[in-house]
């Protein structure tokens, strides 16, 4: 039996698959029963404070099919396809139903962007229904005076969501929400052992499923389902194929997985905020909150977004040391561009090593729109000695 | 507009007429070969973005060259297509971040030394930059490495509340402008810059000297304002916005000396001198034209290209009125690094951030008696991504037409005079002549 029929038929994976295939599933029950939500655009919001809070985090996502009527109207031609879709969400009255607050973390500059401007149309379109928004401006920069500023924005956003949700988040309730999603890490940190694994049990298609429905449940079920997944999955059959690493756009479907995987690779890796990323550091409960957030969120690996090249090119040369890869993908979306800056340092490295590379740069969205990729990826894995 | 430029094929030279512009061109060549002496001589040398609060260097005497400037240059100079050619050649895309990699193409250049802009750029010891957008730090990064510079970074936050008319509260009440956090942590900010300059150049940063600075820099920009008044009261106007892109500009990094300070006010007597013998820039004037967006640096001349056909001209720029709004703090000895973070602080925010930069740039249309807006938006900057819909429409809701075109300051490459005049020309002509929007 293939690792796909194994998932198909495991009945923790089944549920993931379902949350990740019905975002909006979990959160409309949420509401129902009375519970608020707050959207997220960044990948640096502490979610361990929107649960402590009793509220759930949900992850705002572009979706492929829509128009971008509004987002056009709005922002300028080098907005990125993925931010420019989840913004025409945001404005056209897609999440009026489904959020009730806004959380954005100056992830990326065109986040920042996004942020000033919907402040903006709030201010001076009021008829325009968005919900309200709270700002996370971290200092990226790994120095002391910048983790105690840290602090105190963190400290404003836990005040925020105590006047959201009306009421006190005490030390106890921030404490049981980390612990959760630290377990939820630590599940997930199992699932990416079993995939760069000698013999990997589980592929980069199922893995982004596993991760990204995180997004859209609660955190604790969640957290459960895929401990299950990662017992069960071990005794998942090996997966084929040539080794390789993606590392660039954050990947919110599994469609360019799914591509990779057509031609004979197995992703064994990722460094976006939809995949790998997501559990890479935990909250240190031995600190204070406000401490153990900013350890977590602050000196988690190095975004292509926020990182010297220098930076850049250290975490990804130890994480695909780590998977074990022998090729590296580097897929960049049109008019996200801090990571080509990182690229041609990146690639040096890499191949010094012995490891190749293949870039795909501004790259349309959705995946499928970029004609002749399919054949691309099938060269560059057939270079590596794939089938 | 895939027009390729050659040398045969350069647009003409923008026409000059003020002294002070060939005053501020004649001293920068006098001042970089004395800067590069000192280099030779060992001496640490910055290289800056152009948001990183210069004024630290000065007081400390730490000779710098500012990355704009510098870009500029190299783009009058024509160098681009050369440089953007190196970044493909090591790998690097060659559409990304024009205006600040211009440096960096330059720094994989052989024969900078031979060929480059006045010598090409002396070895700096020290690269600084901040972080107001994702790509600043790789690049300055890049570059450092390439001339053995150790590279410093300096963090950058967002403003959560943005009080109405900063430009008529940042001279006195800079205070109240920010969130008190943010200007707490930019005054953190200087002090670790001042720490880590003196222990890499082992020069003192000299409290005094710093006041005297700041002090210099504010007789400088009141000069500027003045200079920004009397053209948005004199009609026809004295000067166009070749005039003061190119006097205002290259002075502005010099600011904090002397000479700077001095040559504001000569800028600005000069000017007055002109409006008070009747002449003009061009006296047939009917319509007056601003210009937003960083300056074409490759192209100074398109500005005047609808002086003679419709007396169109182009009166403001934010260089000068920048000048005149976003620098001056008074009342610096009260707390001169709090009045400096105040400064470097809110540049970001004013120029490119609404609802700052639409107030201000409606404030100053209004006072400058503007008749259309042509505004350039790089499609490869970030940072110059500043909400051009909340522009348009905060002018337009004005009365006032807009014209929004993708350029590069200084990549001429994709850049065609003929199609750009032809839309400008169609705006004049439709929006302004025909359009009946004041
Ligand atoms: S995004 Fe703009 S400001 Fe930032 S490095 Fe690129 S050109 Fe410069």
């Amino acid at each position: 039996m293939s690792i796909r029929k194994c998932a198909e038929n495991n009945t923790a994976f089944r549920r993931l698959n379902d949350v990740y295939r019905n975002r909006e599933k979990e959160l409309l029950i949420f509401r129902e029963n009375g519970g608020k939500v707050v959207g997220e655009i960044g990948c640096d919001v502490p979610d361990e404070l929107v649960i402590a809070a009793g509220m759930l985090p949900v992850r705002i996502y572009a979706d492929r099919e829509s128009s971008l009527e509004e987002a056009d109207k709005y922002l300028e031609l080098s907005f990125d396809p993925v931010i420019k879709a989840q913004f025409e969400k945001l404005v056209n009255g897609s999440y009026n139903d489904l959020i009730d607050f806004l959380a954005v973390s100056n992830s990326t500059d065109v986040i920042i962007r996004t942020y000033l401007y919907l402040r903006e149309i709030k201010r001076i379109e009021p008829d325009k229904l968005l919900p309200p928004v709270e700002f996370i401006d971290w200092l990226f920069t790994r120095k002391p005076m910048y983790k105690t500023q840290n602090e105190k924005t963190v400290k404003r956003f836990w005040e925020t969501l105590e006047e959201w949700s009306g009421r006190k988040i005490t030390q106890e309730d921030f404490i049981a929400a980390a612990e959760i999603c630290n377990k939820d890490r630590a599940a997930l940190r199992r699932i990416s052992e079993l995939r760069r694994a000698h013999k990997p049990r589980i592929t980069g298609s199922e893995a982004l499923v596993i991760i990204g429905s995180a997004f859209f449940m609660h955190r604790s079920e969640h957290a459960e389902l895929v401990s299950q997944l990662a017992d069960d999955a071990k005794s998942w059959p090996e997966a084929e194929g040539v080794r390789l690493f993606l590392t660039g756009s954050a990947q919110e479907s599994a469609e360019l997985y799914t591509l990779i995987e057509k031609s004979g690779a197995v992703v064994v890796g990722e460094d976006h905020d939809w995949g790998d990323r997501f559990s890479s550091r935990d909250c240190n409960l031995s600190y204070p909150p406000l401490q153990s957030i900013v350890d977590c969120y602050m000196l988690r690996d190095f975004s292509s977004k926020k990182a010297l090249v220098s930076e850049r090119v250290k975490t990804l040369d130890e994480a695909v040391d780590a998977s074990g890869a022998r090729g590296v993908i580097f897929y960049i979306n049109a008019y996200e561009e801090a990571a080509s800056w990182d690229y041609p340092s990146e690639k040096k490295s890499l191949e010094s090593r012995g490891i190749l590379t293949k870039a795909f740069v501004k790259m349309s969205y959705p995946v499928s729109a970029n004609v002749g990729l399919e054949d691309k990826i099938r060269e560059f894995t057939k270079a590596l000695g794939g089938v | 507009m895939n027009e390729r430029k050659n040398a045969a094929n350069e647009p003409p030279r923008a026409r000059k007429s003020l002294k002070a512009t060939a005053v501020v061109s004649s001293y920068q060549k006098e001042w970089f070969t004395g800067l590069r002496a000192r280099v030779e001589a060992g001496e640490d040398f910055a290289y800056l973005n152009a948001d990183v609060p210069m004024e630290i260097l000065r007081a400390m005497d730490i000779p710098f060259v500012v990355n704009q400037w510098w870009a500029a240059i190299c783009s009058a100079k024509r160098m681009a297509p050369k440089y953007y050619g190196l970044l493909k050649e090591a790998g690097y895309r060659d559409d990304l971040c024009s205006y600040c990699a211009t440096a960096l193409a330059e720094s994989l250049d052989p024969d900078d030394k031979l060929s480059g802009p006045w010598g090409g750029l002396p070895n700096p010891t020290i690269a600084i930059t901040r972080l107001t957008c994702d790509c600043q730090s790789k690049i300055f990064e890049l570059f450092a490495a390439n001339h053995g510079a150790e590279l410093y970074v300096m963090e950058n936050t967002v403003p959560r509340s943005t009080p109405s008319k900063w430009w008529e509260l940042a001279p006195d009440r800079w205070e109240d402008l920010y969130d008190k956090d943010r200007l707490d942590s930019a005054v953190e900010d200087l002090r670790e810059l001042i720490a880590f300059l003196e222990t890499k150049t082992g020069k003192k940063f000299d409290m005094k000297k710093f006041i005297e600075v700041m002090e210099l820099v504010n007789e400088q920009e009141y000069w500027y304002k003045k200079t920004r008044d009397l053209i948005a009261e004199t009609r026809p106007a004295p000067v166009t916005v070749v005039d003061t892109i190119n006097a205002v500009m290259p002075a502005q990094w010099q600011r904090g000396t002397r000479w700077a300070a001095d040559h504001a006010g000569s800028l600005y007597e000069e000017i007055k001198a002109l409006a008070d013998e009747g002449r003009f820039a061009v006296p047939n004037e009917k319509h007056r034209l601003m210009w937003l967006g960083r300056g074409i640096w490759h192209d100074l001349a398109f500005y005047q290209r609808f002086e003679e056909k419709y007396g169109a001209v182009f009166v403001w720029s934010m260089y000068l009125a920048m000048g005149a709004d976003a620098y001056i703090r008074n009342n610096v000895q009260s707390d001169p690094l709090r009045a400096l973070a105040s400064r470097y602080i809110g540049m970001e925010d004013f120029l490119h951030m609404p609802p700052w930069n639409s107030e201000w740039f409606l404030s100053e249309a209004r006072r400058n008696h503007i008749d259309g807006v042509v505004y350039m938006v790089p499609e490869n900057c970030m940072q110059a991504v500043e909400g051009s819909y909340f522009i348009k429409k905060i002018m337009e809701d004005a009365g006032i037409p807009v014209l929004i075109f993708k350029a590069d300051p200084v990549d001429a490459r994709e850049w065609n005079r003929e199609t750009m005049t032809g839309l400008v020309e169609d705006f004049i002509e439709t929006r302004i002549i025909m359009g009946g929007n004041k």
